[in-house]
């Protein structure tokens, strides 16, 4: 898989191709800004684009003005936006922009090997990735008794948040030492309970999953 | 001063009595004269008005100028006499008086000439005077004036009638143009006159005018051959004396002025708004215009009720300036029309019976001037904080952040190169990244505590929203606000909510907060209300023991920027906390 790499500062950037390499992607290159991000883009057509949510010239959310740039000229190239912040509302926009092979994390989840590149490959093939720590932030939220979700069971929250990272069935059922059958029937629960309508596309999926938590 | 009093009445009462008897005493055969009524009416309300201008203001010309015309207008009445001395010195000075009158109009009420025009056509009539003496160097005692019973002409040295007449009729000619044009001068003026001015000069004016377009008349009749009889001199006559009526009249009306000075008193009793004040002197002062400053000791100058600084006006600015002190220190300034400073005596009594007011509104003044200064200081300690923070954040986000990130970069990369054999090295790599996660995540709660990014880069209601979202207790928000506001008001705000959340987390034993915002394009509302114990107070109190500082905070917070704080808090019925930003 072909990657390119945006990020104004260069230890970053260097450090974060570095790994991509070391877990055999292809680095086609690396950009310091938005501009030279998708100048690259357009040259080298990369499989998916990591950018750095914040880079210049004013130091907000270039990151994610880039991401729907490179989206509407390259609707096919995965989009993978790092943030040293958890913003849980950039990561809803990004995801909400419709289409597919986005994803949101914070900077120093790329440190572990394994989860960035299963995180680069699953935007690379069209899914959706978010952070954690943002979904924890959306499933965590303090909510009235009333509130479906408080009627979930624990695990049946487990799998929720791991759906909202973005995470296939079957990852799900790794991560839980379940078997997919198991993890199958907790999503019906819990489709069921918050009164979801199914979805079987694992991004329609993670989307319903976000936007009904944050609606909530 | 009594002395000399006594003996200007004595010699007025004479000079009266002479003149009467001799206006009364005058021959049937010349109707043009003013009779022994005019003439008594002119020269009393003349010398009597002078008189009492002259005690009221020693300073002021107009006093003396009057009394002069009243006894030239009695002198001029010699010319009705039959003995040939009293009869000459009559005919010279018989006119003496227009010019006394001319005076006083063109000058009233400040006695002195404004102009070079005034300067003008007063120096034209004296020098008009003059040609009726040149006149009298040729003609005879009747050949002069009327056709009989007339004194002879002491001064004649050439026989030439004719000649005379000729001259005493240039001299008619300039006094008709003078007099035109001092009408026409002293419209101009009135017109262009301030309200307070016109009160002042109204009455001369119109008494002046008419006086000076009687004259007019009267001369032009005399040059043509007197086609309307005696009728203009008449008239002319009869409004001489309503220019001295005038000038009373005037008087009278700025004592009456000052006698609303009691009222004044009555009303400054009773407590008083810094604009009730205003509107009481105005009133008393009769000068809309006027505005109050006070003297604000710290910065040795004047400021207004509200604080704000106010210059002194100069000489040219078309305001004048009149300072008030007690024991003195200056306590107040009054800015009013130029007018107000023929009427000094008003404006003393007006500021002394609003003395003990003003000093108090004084006091006040400089109480909010103070408050002013404070504010503003406050506000730029608050802005400085602001900037320190949004400074510290970037250092950290582009510095330590960035750094510790690397690092993890690096053990991922230390992680994934070891060796199977080296095994036991794992776990400690895989320990030293767990840490550092912790490390990160704990240096991101502070960034993010220390300067809300997301506010910058998204707005309050974004920036509220992830903060109900990251809340300890269900948070409803309610944004109504759609545009931008200024930076130093967006920052408040959101510390506002932000530390009224967590307060209602730690202290209110609530079950959820409630979030409202809303904007009406002046001000900016954050109400948070949650459903718990209440009593909480600025002061800390209740459940809510040691949480003072924190709503203390918040009310500086916003009392900063002008706003208002409000804190509702019954116990057993939750605890609202109001925060009212404006946005200028």
């Amino acid at each position: 898989m072909r990657v390119a790499v945006g990020d104004d500062a260069v230890i970053l950037r260097e450090g974060l191709a570095r790994l991509l390499q070391e877990a055999g992607f292809e680095v086609v290159g690396v950009a310091a800004d938005a501009e030279e991000l998708l100048e690259l883009v357009d040259r080298s057509e990369p499989d998916v684009a990591i950018v750095d949510i914040r880079m210049p010239p004013t130091h907000t959310d270039e990151g994610l003005r880039a991401a729907k740039a490179i989206r509407e000229a390259h609707p096919a190239i995965g989009i993978l936006v790092l943030s040293q912040h958890v913003h849980a509302r950039y990561a809803i926009e990004l995801l909400s922009s419709g289409t597919d092979g986005v994803g949101y994390l914070l900077k120093e989840r790329v440190a572990d090997l394994e989860e960035l590149s299963a995180s680069v490959r699953r935007v690379g093939q069209g899914g959706s990735v978010l952070d954690p720590a943002v979904v924890s932030q959306l499933v965590g939220r303090r909510r009235q008794a009333d509130n479906p979700l408080e009627h979930l069971t624990d695990r049946e929250r487990e799998v929720l948040a791991l759906m909202a990272e973005g995470r296939s069935n079957k990852a799900i059922a790794e991560r839980l030492f379940v078997s997919e059958h198991t993890v199958e029937k907790h999503i019906k629960n819990i489709f069921g309970t918050l009164q979801l309508p199914q979805t079987p596309d694992d991004h329609r999926r993670v989307l319903a999953v976000v936007t009904y938590l944050d609606s909530e | 001063m009594r002395a000399k009093l006594f003996l200007l009445v004595a010699a007025a009462v004479g000079a009266a009595a002479a003149a009467t008897w001799l206006a009364a005493h005058a021959g049937a055969d010349r109707p043009t004269e003013p009779g022994a009524y005019l003439t008594l009416l002119v020269g009393v309300s003349l010398i009597g008005s002078g008189l009492a201008s002259w005690q009221a203001r020693p300073d002021n010309r107009l006093g003396p100028v009057m009394v002069l015309t009243g006894f030239a207008w009695f002198a001029g009445l010699l010319s009705e006499a039959t003995s040939a001395p009293l009869y000459t010195v009559g005919v010279a000075v018989e006119y003496v008086f227009v010019v006394g009158f001319i005076y006083v109009v063109l000058s009233f009420p400040s006695g002195q000439l404004r102009d070079t025009l005034d300067r003008t056509i007063v120096a034209v009539a004296v020098a008009a005077l003059g040609l009726q003496v040149v006149a009298m160097l040729f003609g005879s005692g009747s050949g002069l004036r009327c056709g009989g019973g007339c004194g002879d002409n002491l001064i004649q040295l050439f026989h030439d009638n004719g000649l005379a007449l000729t001259l005493l009729n240039v001299e008619r000619l300039i006094a008709a143009v003078l007099t035109l044009t001092a009408v026409v001068m002293l419209t101009a003026r009135w017109l262009n006159a301030s309200a307070a001015q016109r009160r002042e000069l109204t009455w001369v004016l119109l008494a002046g005018n008419a006086m000076l377009l009687a004259l007019a008349v009267t001369v032009v009749d005399d040059l043509v051959g007197n086609p309307l009889k005696s009728t203009p001199a008449k008239v002319w006559f009869f409004t001489l004396a309503l220019v001295p009526i005038a000038i009373v009249a005037t008087f009278v009306r700025r004592r009456l002025a000052r006698g609303s000075v009691a009222g004044l008193v009555v009303q400054l009793g009773g407590p008083t708004e810094p604009a009730d004040l205003r509107a009481a002197l105005a009133r008393a002062l009769g000068d809309p215009t006027l505005d109050l400053a006070y003297w604000f000791p710290a910065e040795a100058r004047y400021v207004t009720g509200d604080g704000r600084p106010v210059e002194v006006p100069g000489a040219d600015s078309g305001r004048r300036s009149t300072f008030v002190e007690r024991d003195r220190t200056p306590i107040a300034m009054l800015l009013h029309d130029p007018a107000l400073e023929h009427n000094s005596g008003l404006v003393q009594s007006v500021c002394a019976a609003a003395g003990l007011a003003l000093e108090n509104e004084r006091l006040q003044a400089e109480l909010r001037a103070r408050l002013v200064e404070l504010n503003a200081s406050r506000g730029r300690l608050v802005e400085a904080t602001d900037a320190e923070r949004r400074r510290i954040e970037r250092n950290l986000h582009d510095g330590t952040q960035q750094r510790l990130v690397s690092i993890a970069m690096s053990l991922g990369l230390l992680e994934s190169r070891l060796a199977p054999g080296q095994s036991d090295a794992a776990p400690i790599v895989r320990e030293a990244r767990t840490a550092l996660t912790l490390a990160l995540e704990e240096l991101r709660e502070l960034t993010q505590g220390i300067h809300p990014t997301l506010l910058v880069e998204r707005g309050l209601p974004v920036a509220l929203e992830e903060l109900c979202r990251r809340a300890g207790l269900p948070a409803h928000l309610k944004v109504d606000l759609d545009v931008r506001l200024p930076d130093q008001v967006e920052t408040a705000a959101y510390y506002f909510v932000s530390e009224a959340l967590s307060n209602a987390v730690k202290h209110s034993h609530g079950n959820e907060v409630r979030v409202n915002v809303g904007y009406d394009g002046a001000t900016l509302t954050v109400e948070i209300a949650d459903d718990g114990i209440g009593g909480a107070a600025i002061g800390g109190g209740g459940g809510w023991a040691g949480s003072g500082s924190g709503l203390r905070g918040l009310a500086d917070r916003v009392e900063a920027l002008g706003g208002q704080f409000t804190v509702s808090s019954p116990p057993g019925r939750g605890t609202r906390l109001k925060a009212e930003i404006p946005c200028a």
